[in-house]
């Protein structure tokens, strides 16, 4: 099997599929041959196919972190086939809406303090917990956190290109 | 492609793949024809067999919520191509180290009102002894003067805490894609605003407290002593101390030192 010419040996993803390794290998840079477990997590659950598509679809600095992401979530959709990396959110979620809660019952009793009145109940809760909408799903137990409220993180919405 | 004979409209799924789309088909009950988007999505980054392959392994009351899962990962792959919802995992782990170390603050800040209140509680207690007694002069002025250096250190001691936990170390993400969300500005700000209303009032209190002293400490020898002290307010309560000037002239040296312990405090102001 020839090597590429970034390396000795073939990507862990052409020595995975048996293939010729290229020098242009979209793989390589990012499936060395010491991590084969990588690569053979994220073609058992996404395909190289789609995979190889999804990374022609970004820029090139980002790949690395595409990657990252995919063999995330490929391991996690492994340990988990019902929930994979959804379940971690849903816990997350949970959390930070129990923390914000408490905040928000905090600096009710800051504000008491501060200004010298007696303990009474509160109604602040929630003051922020709308953000993102949430869904929760009582069959389950799973809070859906909407897909479609989330913040873009570093811009990447629809232009990634090679 | 419908049905022969039937009245149901294919599935997502099999509309895309333009194929004859049975009552059995196993992805029929997720991708109803309406949404051909959201196939398109799981198509995109899982792909039809690898969706198949991971509910044959599952029991069927499982494989709804598999389904949903796989769905709402595709479509936030959708949104964010390069980071997907381990993108939003950091985020949240990001927010969650936000809210926990503002809660700590809060709670930080609210200890150190309690133990301010209780110091408070406390010296008026002695004061109040004291002057049942009949024995030193008021020094009210000594707890509101100190509850003012711990306000201000109160500042202090919250916008450096919060500066010196800016940085993340989570292992989760080495670019730190959500570390310009962070924003220090909004606790410190509620923060000074509580602690900014106070003096103000407690300053006015305090006027309000020397004059009603006033009748009473008249009476007593170490008069003195008394418009010794009196003269770290003259900055709010002139008018109150014009009648007793020209008795300043006699302090004797103790009342000196504890009227110098009065000035030290006032520096704060």
């Amino acid at each position: 099997m020839a090597s590429s010419s970034y390396s000795n040996s073939p990507c862990a993803a052409c020595k995975f599929l048996r293939r010729k390794c290229m020098p242009d290998c979209i793989f390589a840079p990012y499936f060395p041959p010491e991590e084969p477990q990588k690569f053979a997590n994220v073609h058992k659950i996404f395909g190289a196919s789609n995979v190889s598509k999804l990374l022609n679809e970004v820029h090139p600095h980002q790949r690395e972190d595409a990657v990252n992401s995919l063999a995330y979530e490929a391991e996690a959709r492994m340990k988990d086939p019902v929930y994979g990396c959804v379940g971690a959110i849903s816990v997350l979620q949970r959390q930070v809406i129990r923390l914000q809660k408490e905040l928000d019952a905090t600096n009710a009793d800051l504000i008491r303090y501060a200004c010298n009145e007696m303990p009474a109940a509160n109604p602040q809760f929630a003051r922020r917990m709308g953000q993102g909408g949430v869904s929760y799903d009582q069959s389950s137990g799973i809070y859906y956190p909407s897909p479609w409220n989330h913040d873009e993180p570093c811009g990447e919405r629809g232009d990634g290109g090679v | 492609m419908t049905l022969k004979g039937g009245t149901s409209q294919a599935c997502a799924s099999c509309k895309y793949q333009r194929r004859k789309c049975s009552s059995e088909c196993p992805l029929a009950p997720y991708f109803p024809p309406d949404q051909p988007k959201m196939f398109q999505n799981a198509h995109k980054l899982f792909g039809v067999r690898k969706i198949l392959k991971i509910l044959e392994n599952l029991e069927s009351h499982q494989q709804e919520e598999a389904m949903r899962s796989i769905i709402y990962q595709a479509n936030i792959r959708d949104r964010f191509p390069v980071h997907g919802c381990w993108g939003i995992i950091c985020k949240l782990h990001f927010q969650i180290r936000q809210v926990e170390e503002e809660l700590h603050a809060v709670l930080a800040h609210l200890e150190m009102y309690r133990q301010q209140q209780q110091q408070i509680a406390a010296l008026t207690e002695d004061v109040t002894s004291q002057l049942e007694l009949g024995m030193a002069p008021p020094q009210p002025c000594l707890a509101q003067q100190y509850s003012y250096s711990i306000i201000g250190s109160n500042i202090g001691y919250s916008s450096n805490y919060l500066d010196s936990n800016d940085n993340v170390g989570n292992s989760l993400w080495g670019q730190h894609p959500y570390a310009t969300n962070y924003d220090t500005n909004s606790m410190p700000i509620i923060q000074s605003q509580l602690v900014a209303s106070q003096p103000l009032a407690s300053q006015q209190e305090e006027v309000q407290n020397y004059d009603e002293m006033h009748p009473f400490f008249d009476t007593i020898d170490d008069r003195q002593s008394y418009i010794e002290t009196k003269e770290p307010y003259e900055s709010s309560s002139e008018e109150s101390l014009k009648d007793t000037a020209p008795s300043m002239e006699h302090a004797a040296e103790n009342e000196l030192k504890s009227a110098a312990a009065c000035f030290t405090l006032t520096s704060i102001n």
